[in-house]
């Protein structure tokens, strides 16, 4: 059976353990305290070491589904986490205060997985706010990152519909990078 | 829990307190630290350890901990112990708070002897909480 590793990334209050929640098939692992900045996000609980799921993608693919704690003081986690994955989904609230400059924190932080698999974006909350729109979140990708080529949703972290085809979305994406990169070693 | 423990400046000055006296108790306790569950700072023992750094670390071995019990479907955990060649670290949470008290011990000490005294100083900090 194959298996994909997946890293749920981006800032506290941006829906990983509720993507991960809707997505996975088991129990979800989760490692939650209640949340002393509730200034920052106004959520009950934070995650403070990881949540795990697990998601059969037909029958022969199994993708583990972990995400990070999404403040910096964690940054340890995310040493031990982004080690193990092939492939990222970034999560943004559109409602943060500067939604695009976390999103390119974190590709930053998190690079690595773009250069071994591959990342998308979800934009989250942006029914929430007017915040940047999808156009924007990519010009500023392409303006910092020109060499990359990530896709940009908006998505509901609650609707598993949602959830599944940003998740299919990055399975293609690694599948025809990691075929694109044989090729290309094969014609060196 | 907002604002969380480590802002009250009451709580950081008793924690503070209380782990000066826990030192005072054995000189094989080489550093200990109070901390929030979601891995803030309290209070700590001079030394070189970033405390910021072993606050959000120590948090997420304690949910870490309390994952697994849940997963082996063993209760609760009551206390964690990482031994290392030069010392262990014994941790566990001030009962009924949502902070944790950990603490790094020397070889000098025997484990159940650490333990002892991190139970009791933990429960002291309930007390004081209450």
């Amino acid at each position: 059976m194959a298996e994909h590793v997946i890293l749920f990334t981006g800032p506290m209050g941006a829906g990983k353990t509720t993507a991960i929640e809707s997505l996975s098939e088991i129990e979800v692992v989760r490692t939650e305290a209640n949340n002393s900045e509730r200034h920052i996000a106004d959520k009950p609980t934070t995650t403070v070491a990881l949540d795990y799921g697990e998601i059969l993608i037909g029958a022969e693919e199994k993708v583990r589904l972990y995400g990070i704690p999404g403040q910096k003081r964690f940054d340890f986690m995310w040493a031990i986490l982004k080690k193990r994955a092939k492939g990222m989904i970034l999560l943004v609230n559109s409602d943060a205060p500067d939604p695009i400059e976390e999103m390119l924190s974190f590709i930053e932080e998190f690079r690595e997985l773009y250069d071994r698999g591959g990342v998308v974006i979800g934009v989250s909350r942006a029914d929430v706010v007017a915040g940047p729109t999808l156009g924007d979140y990519s010009d500023a990708l392409e303006r910092t990152n020109p060499d990359m080529v990530i896709p940009v949703f908006t998505v509901d972290p609650r609707n598993r519909d949602q959830m599944e085809n940003v998740l299919l979305a990055l399975i293609a994406n690694i599948e025809m990078r990691a075929m694109f990169g044989m090729m290309t070693t094969e014609a060196v | 829990m907002s604002p969380g423990l480590h802002t009250k400046p009451a709580v950081v000055k008793a924690a503070s307190a209380l782990l000066t006296e826990m030192q005072g108790v054995s000189s094989s306790l080489t550093y200990a630290a109070l901390l929030t569950d979601d891995g803030f700072d309290v209070a700590r023992l001079p030394g070189e350890t970033d405390g910021a750094r072993f606050a959000g670390m120590a948090s997420s071995m304690q949910a870490l901990g309390d994952a697994v019990t849940h997963e082996l479907k063993i209760g609760n955990s009551e206390y964690i112990i990482i031994a290392s060649g030069k010392g262990y670290v014994v941790q566990l949470r001030v009962p009924g708070k949502e902070l944790v008290l950990s603490a790094l011990w020397d070889n000098d000490a025997t484990v159940g002897n650490a333990l002892a005294i991190s139970r009791s100083y933990a429960q002291k900090m309930a007390d004081l909480l209450k």
